[in-house]
């Protein structure tokens, strides 16, 4: 099956926020009473109930102001670190590319939340409850059935795309070309990055600037448990039961041939 | 322990074939661990089961499967939870009791360095000249005693960091802190069953966790220090 990505195109995003609505409604997540921060960039964050969000991000000043509009999501890398972590499989790879998600799997150990570099995994529950870790699945129940995803579909600026990533990138390469005469810094973020996402954005500025990691990674924090420490438990497990197993049968025959002796 | 079952002669019962020979009714018994003690001990003993058996399913990729729906993980901080209250409660209860415990895991003389030159001989051979005497735990206990206080703390601290701060880039350490924590104790706790249930010189003691009384004889020679000095008070 071909690999499929979702084109953002920020020059073209208006910050209606319908995307953000449409996501909410088709995955049946409930709205969040929050308090007015002094912008309109609301839910302030992420959360069980909030898989997209979109960034408004003031930059400059007096003179030479800019308002840019950024979006924070998923963006199914195709080396996911949360794929990495997941001890239930419950986070994986889906045939089309992007991070599917099977919630009933979750075991809510959390590890993907610290793993993401993107900070995207959100917990939902108590500490002291049952939890699962929630994300966006990027409308998997829709796109397996040939639909778009539901921000995608709602969209009315046409800043959003879908369909094959080869397809995405070229479109999305030719919009950073035609951008360049007026933003110098314009650039396409996610062809190559944790071996290309299939979510690519086009940003008129440095990805810094949208709230992006220049150079995501997968720490080594986040794999040392299961790399280095899980074949460690198994030496040192393996070592425990053979080094009593043979303590048995040589203290067994010395012990007895000593009380019969005596 | 109040057993009913008069063992026929010849016979043994089954739970004794699991854990060895109880002392015998006509032996000196001495009291080695109050019920407080003991009850502390069988609650630790009961939630670290729990605690290793949901964790290690997240660390065992074919288990993994366990883990699904979050029950497992509800199980873990939930038995987390009881075992850092008990042994608070009990800390409370008993705070000096506690102390004098917890500082005698850091007493070491040079009869702990002759246990170690000794302990081979000793475990695999039953050499028992050069074990010098040992006084309430010997080294082996006082060095498993270490582990689980020291071990015990990282693992609440990772725990909690774990538990309460997904989000937090800590977590990915406390992760592999908790991870190292779960080896070094889980192997140890194979160790520390293995001591009290079936080493042919241990045989039987599994009880004195049971009923809190060990027979005198096993006393004075596991135990001689502690031994001497409680049958000195008693006179």
């Amino acid at each position: 099956m071909a690999e499929k990505a979702i084109l953002y195109d920020a020059s073209k995003c208006t910050a209606c926020r319908g995307c953000q609505i449409a996501c909410k409604e088709w995955n049946q997540l409930p709205g969040e009473k929050t308090t007015n921060r002094g912008t309109i960039e609301n839910p302030p964050d992420l959360s069980p109930n909030t898989w997209l969000k979109m960034r408004f991000i003031e930059v400059g000043d007096d003179g030479d102001f800019r308002w840019l509009f950024g979006r924070q999501s998923c963006m199914h890398c195709t080396e996911a670190g949360c794929v990495e972590v997941c001890p239930t499989k419950a986070l994986y790879y889906h045939d089309m590319g992007f991070v599917a998600y099977d919630k009933d799997k979750c075991s809510g150990c959390g590890y993907c939340v610290a793993a993401c570099p993107f900070n995207v995994p959100r917990p939902s529950g108590s500490p002291i409850g049952i939890r699962h870790t929630t994300k966006c699945t990027m409308c998997q129940d829709r796109v397996v059935e040939g639909d778009l995803p539901a921000c995608v579909k709602t969209c009315l600026s046409g800043a959003l795309q879908f369909g094959d990533r080869s397809e995405m990138l070229a479109l999305g390469k030719a919009r950073v070309s035609a951008l360049k005469s007026k933003s110098p810094k314009a650039n396409l973020y996610g062809e190559n990055e944790l071996g290309g996402l299939h979510v690519l954005y086009v940003l008129e500025d440095e990805p810094s600037v949208y709230g992006l990691p220049v150079d995501p990674k997968i720490t080594v924090a986040a794999t040392a448990w299961q790399d280095v420490i899980r074949p460690l438990g198994w030496a040192v497990a393996g070592a425990a039961v053979l080094g009593l197993g043979l303590n048995y049968i040589i203290a067994k025959r010395k012990i007895q041939l000593k009380s019969k002796g005596e | 322990m109040t057993t009913s079952a008069k063992a026929k002669p010849g016979s043994t019962p089954a739970s004794e074939v699991i854990f060895g020979p109880k002392p015998g009714s006509g032996e000196k018994v001495l009291t080695r661990y109050s019920k407080q003690v003991r009850i502390l001990h069988w609650v630790t003993a009961i939630t670290w089961t729990i605690l290793f058996i949901t964790g290690l399913i997240l660390f065992v990729p074919a288990f993994s499967g366990a883990a699904e729906g979050s029950i497992t993980t509800l199980l873990h901080h939930w038995a987390a939870i009881i075992v850092c209250v008990w042994a608070g409660v009990f800390f409370v209860l008993n705070p000096k009791g506690s102390m004098e415990g917890i500082k005698f895991a850091f007493k070491w003389g040079k009869d702990d360095i002759g246990w170690a030159k000794a302990a081979v001989g000793y475990y695999f051979f039953g050499k028992e000249d050069k074990m010098p005497p040992q006084d309430h735990m010997n080294t082996g206990q006082k060095m498993w005693w270490v582990l689980v206080l020291g071990a015990g703390a990282l693992m609440v601290i990772t725990g909690i960091i774990m538990m309460f701060f997904k989000t937090s880039g800590a977590f990915m350490w406390a992760g592999t802190f908790h991870a190292l924590g779960m080896v070094v104790l889980l192997a140890m706790a194979l160790v520390h069953v293995y001591l009290s249930v079936f080493h042919p010189k241990m045989r039987g003691i599994f009880w004195s966790m049971v009923n809190g009384k060990v027979s005198a004889h096993y006393a004075e020679s596991h135990h001689k220090k502690w031994y001497d000095e409680v049958t000195k008070h008693k006179k």
